[in-house]
């Protein structure tokens, strides 16, 4: 018998240290807090205070259509879906795209944007309906004018029609930079319900709150075990925090930042003086919130030293769906960009500036199961029931 | 009458520019030129930079310590060679284990001209250690000064392996501004530089508490940018501006100290001049 009770013992040792096996237990408390903080989602949408159009059906409707149009680029070449493609989870899948020039960062992911406080890599605008205009002016992307925007949609009988069906306005009445900045609006509101679904992470931290060891049985092990490492010894979620797996801010994690010989990319350092310059900020005439209570985080930042060479702190959600990586599509594949994190490169980066960043030293199981895990964070977007079309006043229009 | 007021006001116009177009000079104590920089920014490229930001001199110390001598051998009047301990930059956290070391820098010391030995980095006990210990005689032995990336309980221990040492604490220990007045009181022999901090000043204005520090120690303290990485070249322009803005805020002989004349009366002790 006592031989028996020897082996049952030994056996069940041996079934709990196999690689591969990690109970809901093997997370430390602190790793428990630090997963069940990644969640819920997704989280409430709340009004973009600023954008009149944010929320609101006939802008969503008109945003989506305009997204889709090439007119809003110099010589209807270029729609904002050519770059950031439904397909590839709304970006373009290559390193570095050419719109009209070369561009020299890589194309994110326009998903679960609403959330963020900065937009762009180098966070140069504090709004996502500015940073909607920024790619349509930018000589290397769309290349096109407010003027040229403006000659676009009082031209086509249906774009006008559903401009004054949205915002109760005549776009012939407006301004360039009035006209520009609702299409942006517009574009915004769109954008805004580009939220991803519920992923297989989001039903094993569900289930670890409710302690439903048979829904958390269904998560992978080694996704699991990658969990582990990520909010645990891995710091991760020093940066990649909270339900969006981002802290929305900045870092320099010694990606090189050269773009050509003699010429760098200055991240948020640049990004702080284009917000501060640009007219479209929230401290200028096109912020719609008149409490200006969304103003103060503009208003307050500055530039510091450490912010040249800092670029976005991605959110990982759909992140194996992004590739490739980096502010500058560098790295190509998700495993790269683990072993980036395993050999980070100590020496570019300021001993005071980034101090939780150290190598991660990640044996081959490691990452492999890191890997596992950063996988279960993909999903495809949230669908919500169809409405009936809230342009029906613009059919007769687009007949003609 | 009015051809007269046009003359006088183009008068002053063409006084004022002439008066604007001097810069407020600089010293830069904080300036790597490390290996993986001279690709991508040539010796004569970087010089261009330095001479860009408007820099009086630059204190230059670089991983391997052929970076500066390239620098140096360009421009000998704009850089104040200083020797780092290290033959590539991944040796900021083992140099001060390594006995190799001490010989390369003996050996280094021995062929050319060096202001200081630095910038190293340590921390607390280690600089106790043989090597850092051999370090600090060596210093003595030139009468040049140790640029020390360290906290306070590490300047403490190499002042009292040798209280005539001179020791310009890098990035003033990252310290606040009463530490830092501290240790300037107690060592005589102390400077510090203001590289890669941000807390001391905004664009236009220094913050009180180090106003009181500038004010306390009118001669002992500089600036720096710290080139860590090679892109980080490309910020010593803006870094230049953005000091030159926030000296304006400070009584103009003590911006001048902390500008430069702190930084040249350093160097001209450890050069003999």
């Amino acid at each position: 018998m006592n031989v028996l009770k020897s082996l049952s013992i030994l056996l069940t040792t041996a079934i709990l240290t196999m690689p591969g096996v990690l109970a809901a237990e093997d997370f430390s408390p602190s790793e428990r807090a630090t997963i069940l903080s990644l969640g819920p989602w997704p989280p409430a949408l709340v009004q973009d205070s600023g954008n009149r159009a944010s929320g609101d059906l006939k802008a969503i409707e008109f945003g989506k259509k305009l997204f889709n149009d090439k007119r809003l680029s110099k010589d209807d070449q270029v729609s904002c879906a050519d770059c950031h493609k439904p397909e590839l989870a709304f970006t373009d899948g290559m390193a570095l795209n050419e719109g009209y020039k070369k561009i020299t960062r890589n194309t994110p992911a326009v998903t679960n944007l609403r959330w963020n406080n900065w937009f762009g890599w180098g966070g140069e605008a504090d709004s996502l309906w500015a940073q909607s205009i920024r790619p349509i002016l930018s000589r290397n992307e769309m290349a096109a004018t407010p003027s040229g925007i403006r000659r676009v949609v009082i031209n086509d009988p249906d774009l006008s029609c559903r401009f004054k069906a949205t915002f109760n306005l005549d776009p012939a009445g407006l301004g360039k930079h009035e006209l520009l900045v609702l299409i942006a609006k517009a574009l915004a509101a769109y954008q805004e319900t580009l939220v991803t679904d519920v992923t297989a992470f989001d039903h094993f931290r569900d289930a670890l709150l409710a302690g439903d060891r048979n829904a958390m049985s269904r998560y992978p092990r080694a996704a699991r075990r990658g969990l582990k490492i990520f909010a645990g010894s891995g710091r991760c979620t020093f940066c990649h925090f909270g339900p969006r797996f981002s802290n929305g801010e900045f870092s320099n994690i010694g990606v090189p930042f050269f773009v050509a010989k003699g010429k760098v990319d200055q991240g948020r350092y640049g990004g702080i003086r284009t917000l501060k310059r640009s007219p479209y900020n929230l401290l200028g005439k096109f912020n719609d919130d008149g409490t200006a209570k969304n103003t103060v985080r503009t208003q307050h930042v500055t530039q510091r030293h450490r912010n040249w060479g800092e670029f976005k702190v991605p959110s990982l959600r759909n992140v194996a769906r992004t590739a490739p990586y980096m502010h500058n599509g560098s790295v190509a594949t998700l495993a790269d960009v683990v072993e980036f994190y395993s050999d980070l490169n100590e020496e570019r980066l300021h001993t005071d500036g980034e101090k939780i960043l150290r190598p991660l030293n990640l044996t081959d199981q490691n990452k492999t199961d890191l890997l596992a895990f950063l996988e279960t964070l993909s999903s495809g977007l949230v669908t919500k029931p169809g409405s009936p079309d809230p342009f029906r006043e613009c059919s007769s229009v687009s007949r003609q | 009458m009015k051809v007269i007021y046009i003359s006088a006001g183009l008068m002053l116009a063409c006084f004022g520019s002439a008066v604007a177009a001097e810069p407020v000079q600089l010293i830069d104590t904080h300036i790597h030129y490390s290996h993986d920089a001279w690709d991508m920014l040539p010796p004569a490229q970087a010089i261009k930079v330095l001479r860009k930001a408007g820099l009086k001199q630059a204190f230059v110390s670089s991983s391997s310590d052929d970076g500066t001598q390239l620098l140096y051998g360009q421009a000998p009047d704009l850089i104040v060679p200083v020797l780092r301990p290290y033959r590539k930059r991944g040796e900021l956290s083992t140099w001060f284990k390594d006995p190799t070391v001490v010989d390369m820098i003996a050996d280094r010391l021995a062929k050319n001209t060096y202001a200081g030995i630095g910038e190293f980095h340590i921390f607390g006990d280690d600089a106790n250690r043989p090597v850092m210990k051999s370090v600090v005689q060596l210093a003595r032995k030139y009468g040049i000064f140790l640029h020390a990336h360290s906290d306070a309980a590490a300047v403490i221990n190499i002042f009292k392996q040798n209280p005539q040492a001179r020791v310009l604490w890098a990035h003033s220990g990252f310290a606040e501004p009463d530490e830092i007045g501290e240790m300037l009181t107690r060592f005589p022999n102390l400077r510090a530089d203001l590289a890669f901090r941000n807390d001391h000043a905004t664009s236009d204005s220094v913050d009180p508490d180090w106003r009181q520090l500038f004010l306390a120690h009118p001669d002992r303290i500089m600036i720096g940018t710290d080139t860590y990485a090679p892109e980080r070249w490309y910020y010593v322009v803006e870094h230049a501006d953005w000091t030159r803005a926030w000296l304006k805020d400070l009584p103009g002989d003590l911006a001048e100290k902390i500008a430069w004349k702190n930084a040249q009366a350093l160097a001209d002790w450890a050069l003999k001049k």
